[in-house]
């Protein structure tokens, strides 16, 4: 083993024994070139480290591991499971203090499993991670976008659907952990990564619900994703802006309501976005024929942007938004009629559409084949069983706690002294216009 | 419960799947057929796309699909037509579970769906052979008529049991009537 990796080994084990962590979690970045450039006995080092004891000097090592990935070209299963015994046994407290570092590693390993196609290997070992370091259950970190995204490669949204149920209330980003653990290792440059790593978790997150089917849910992270303030639009957010726009045809039929305060949706993202207005305009339209056409015309576009199932997924929620629509004009119908108002091509498949509505609940309905009538019903929800009950007492509970949690943060923000300040100086500033001779004694000025 | 009975073995197929590489077609089968059973039509569909190519030419896998993919599109008759097959013993109870929630399914579906249907219809979508269909519809309580030489079947509503609240709904409704006062 070379010297200066003895070194490392020594300056790691006499700070960890002497507890002094916060000092080696300052010297350690600095070693970080030296062992990514010793890849090839990062090993040996490995070695004479212990998981929970020297956890900051493993997190380095591993860091140094995957920087060095593309040259060392190590096994792949090797790595994950050195990956999957730190997420489990390392010591939270030495972890703590170089979460940057862990969060970089994140990222790596997550390239790293993407590459080697071994994505769903992956997908425990973040979830252990952002278990080991967020705050709060509903903190976001930049994890959380790695996991989505191997969620998504691999397919397997089991693990993740939880972590996208819980409602966000803090953030966790690079910026804020680096500047109170004063780590300036700025040379990484991964603070500028936050809002990547922010707008990429709801970008996915939407993918994962649209996936699911859970479209009201998905609209929603698509929406967080496309309001982001910001003063320059991100291809994430158009992408995000894209699917929005589709998704909202099926939840909604028109575009969902988007806050005003987001003028780069107007600014950069409608122009680029034609196909997909020209798409909500012909939706308007009811005419499921003429639908049909456009998507047909722009079906290279669609394709090309990876949409093009979610196109199909809004030609067949116009046919249901049509037959709805139906049901709110006719008491009774013949099937035939049915297939030709809303331009189906025969009364059997507007029969199947039908029944699959009811099925789905949908529409209330019930189908005479013998006369070949369909019989349009009003809900037949009294609102007076058990079920409904514990649905209306689920949201409710949904609610109170909502209503708690933004009472907590509108005090917390009240007691900010950040915010008092600035609330109370603007409210100088107020002063001081309207009575300029008042105050021009004022020592403090 | 019913719904609980795959949970265990579902929870140690899942976890096999996050841990190991290159499983068997096994692993898949016998999630694929419980995620049908327990109608996680979503995780069924992506469970599928996730097989990898290789797997994908197993027979009982690909006939399991065949089902995943009539559900998927709600076509009763291809379902009971791909059922019939002879599955090995690791996915049998799944599958025959799923056969008999999704008869129960049909006609509770065409008990609230049709006010009247030809029976050769639903012969062909339940293919139930004709005696098997009139015990079913016996024991439903559904009349026949005929209309000209065929047979059509009227479907009874089912009624939902009366349920009557209790104290433990009336506690949380006073909750919240107090939190709304306050």
């Amino acid at each position: 083993m070379g010297s200066a990796l003895e070194n490392y080994v020594n300056q790691v084990r006499t700070l960890s024994a002497s507890r002094s962590y916060r000092e080696l979690a300052e010297e350690l970045p600095k070693s970080l070139s030296l062992l990514a450039r010793n890849w090839s006995i990062l090993d040996n080092v490995l070695e004479t480290l212990d998981m929970q004891q020297h956890s900051l000097g493993v997190l380095y090592v591993l860091l140094a591991k995957l920087h060095s990935a593309s040259t060392a070209n190590p096994e792949p299963v090797q790595l994950i499971q050195l990956m999957r015994d730190f997420v489990q046994r390392n010591n939270n407290e030495q972890l703590r203090l170089a979460v940057c570092a862990f969060y970089e590693t994140c990222h790596l390993f997550t390239e790293f499993v993407v590459q080697k196609n071994l994505s769903i290997l992956g997908v425990r070992i973040l979830s252990r991670a952002i278990d080991q370091i967020r705050l709060l259950d509903t903190q976001l970190t930049p994890i959380h976008a790695d996991l989505c995204l191997l969620s998504l490669k691999a397919k397997n949204f089991s693990v993740v659907l939880p972590y996208l149920d819980a409602d966000i209330t803090d953030i966790s980003t690079v910026a804020a952990e680096c500047k109170t653990q004063q780590q300036q290792q700025s040379q990484h440059a991964d603070a500028n990564n936050d809002a990547k790593y922010f707008l990429l978790y709801f970008y996915y997150g939407g993918m994962i619900y649209t996936a699911v089917k859970n479209y009201e849910r998905a609209l929603y992270f698509f929406e967080v994703c496309i309001t982001t303030p910001a003063m320059a639009m991100s291809y994430i957010m158009l992408e995000a802006y894209k699917k929005f726009l589709m998704v909202s045809l099926i939840v909604e039929g028109k575009i969902a309501y988007i806050p005003k305060n987001t003028q780069v949706i107007g600014r950069f993202m409608k122009p680029m976005a034609n196909y997909y207005h020209d798409l909500v305009n012909v939706y308007a339209n009811s005419s499921s024929e003429e639908l049909r056409i456009i998507i047909l015309k722009y079906s290279e576009a669609f394709t090309r942007d990876n949409n093009m199932g979610l196109a199909k997924q809004v030609a067949t929620s116009l046919y249901k938004r049509n037959i709805q629509r139906l049901t709110k004009t006719f008491l009774t119908l013949s099937l035939s009629d049915v297939a030709s108002r809303v331009q189906l091509s025969s009364a059997v498949e507007a029969e199947r559409y039908i029944l699959n509505m009811i099925k789905s609940g949908e529409i209330y309905a019930s189908i005479n084949q013998k006369d070949g009538m369909v019989l349009f019903k009003d809900d037949p929800e009294k609102y007076n069983s058990p079920e409904m009950f514990l649905n209306v007492q689920n949201n409710i509970t949904h609610v109170l706690d909502q209503v708690r949690q933004i009472n907590k943060m509108e005090e917390d923000i009240i007691l900010n002294p950040m915010y008092v300040k600035k609330a109370l100086g603007s409210q100088d500033d107020d002063l001081t216009s309207q009575h300029p001779k008042t105050f021009s004694g004022d020592p403090t000025d | 419960m019913h719904l609980d009975k795959y949970s265990e073995l579902v929870e140690r197929l899942e976890n096999e799947e996050f841990e190991q590489v290159e499983l068997g077609a096994e692993v898949y089968q016998q999630l694929l057929a419980i995620y049908l059973y327990q109608n996680k039509l979503a995780a069924a569909k992506l469970l599928w796309m996730r097989v990898p190519a290789k797997l994908k030419e197993d027979k009982e896998l690909m006939q399991l699909n065949l089902l995943n993919i009539a559900l998927q599109n709600n076509n009763y008759a291809d379902f009971f037509r791909n059922i019939k097959y002879e599955w090995s013993e690791r996915v049998k109870s799944p599958v025959e579970d799923l056969l008999i929630k999704q008869r129960e399914e049909l006609f509770k579906l065409m008990g609230s769906a049709y006010v009247s249907i030809y029976q050769n219809n639903l012969l062909e979508l339940s293919l139930m052979s004709e005696d098997e269909l009139k015990h079913a519809c016996a024991a439903l309580n559904w009349t026949e008529e005929l209309d000209g030489d065929r047979v059509i079947l009227k479907p009874k509503v089912q009624e939902a049991p009366p349920t009557r609240g209790n104290d433990d709904q009336l506690l949380k409704l006073t909750e919240f009537v107090t939190f709304l006062e306050n």
